[in-house]
């Protein structure tokens, strides 16, 4: 019994706790999605600003700023059938790879079990997204035509979008954490402070930003506290 | 009362930890939290392989060689077993 006794590890609390630590690190490896998320913005800001230019000039009868407009998003398509080429059909997910690597490759890799995925889940997932695209698009709608106070754009994004995340959340659980419900936790306290009086929103041509700068703003704060966590 | 004698070494039961928290993780992960020369991981895994409690994945991440582990079922039974075992022998020797 002396024996066995000693052969009984040291620490044996702190050795339990290793899976607890190493789930923790796995589940906020997070500056991937961050990047991830960070280059879509940048691209949808790409596109959206000559856009806008675009309609801009058109209605000016701008002639030089509608074909620099043009010039500019054929270069975008351009870019954006070389980018599906390389990293679209058989090739999805390389791009996630290679940031992951770029990150986190000197620290090795570590994951959870991706969430079993269904053609139910699949289909489930692609009607929420478009209802919800929809919403937002109704909702910046409403606000530009004058139907909605912008003070009142994020209050009603709220309704749709802090359940959008939630679900969002729960459907890649466990590969992420619970830290990554900071951001509806965030939006809907924003909503809150909106409707107690609080003046924390956009007015004028500034009024997109209601929805935008909450959005990836809360995105963006989750990720990197997820991130410091998993440290 | 019987301790796994691969698990409990040290090093082992600390990958068998590591992976026990995790779907699977890389030699490169493994080596870099332990602080184990890739030679001395290397004989650990084998021995860990060799018993049935991994389940070993080698892929090419780009054009680098990459090798995954996974805690096998008989490896998670054969760790709660020896955690079970091990606690008993604590109880055992407790005033």
């Amino acid at each position: 019994m002396d024996t066995q006794q000693n052969q009984v590890p040291q620490n044996t609390e702190k050795l339990k706790d290793i899976p607890k630590w190493t789930r923790r690190y796995a589940q906020n490896r997070t500056l991937t999605t961050f990047v991830l998320i960070a280059l879509t913005g940048l691209f949808a800001m790409f596109v959206a600003v000559p856009s806008s230019l675009l309609i801009a000039a058109f209605m000016q009868g701008s002639v030089i700023l509608a074909s620099i407009c043009i010039a500019v998003l054929a270069a975008i398509v351009i870019f954006l059938i070389i980018f599906i080429s390389k990293y679209g059909g058989k090739n999805r997910g390389l791009i996630d790879q290679q940031i992951d690597q770029w990150i986190y490759g000197h620290e090795g890799t570590a994951s959870m079990p991706a969430p079993k995925s269904t053609k139910k889940k699949k289909w489930l997932e692609g009607i929420v997204g478009a209802v919800v695209g929809i919403c937002i698009l109704g909702t910046m709608y409403l606000g530009m035509e004058g139907y909605l106070a912008f003070k009142y754009m994020q209050p009603v994004s709220a309704l749709y979008f802090v359940p959008f995340l939630v679900y969002l959340h729960f459907l890649q659980c466990p590969r992420l954490g619970p830290l990554l419900l900071i951001c509806p936790i965030l939006y809907t306290i924003h909503a809150i402070l909106i409707v107690a009086g609080v003046p924390v929103f956009f007015t004028g041509n500034l009024c997109m930003l209601n929805l935008a700068l909450p959005a990836f703003g809360y995105t963006f704060l989750a990720y990197v506290i997820a991130h410091i966590h998993s440290r | 009362m019987e301790i796994d004698r691969i698990i409990h070494e040290p090093a082992r039961l600390r990958i068998m930890m590591i992976l026990a928290g995790l779907e699977q993780a890389d030699f490169t992960f493994l080596a870099t939290t332990l602080s184990l020369t890739r030679g001395n991981l290397n004989r650990h895994m084998e021995k860990l392989e060799s018993a049935g409690y991994l389940k070993v994945k080698r892929s090419f991440k780009g054009k680098v060689r990459n090798t995954s582990y996974q805690l096998t079922q008989k490896g998670s039974k054969s760790l709660a077993r020896y955690w079970e075992n091990l606690d008993a022998i604590r109880r055992s020797g407790q005033p």
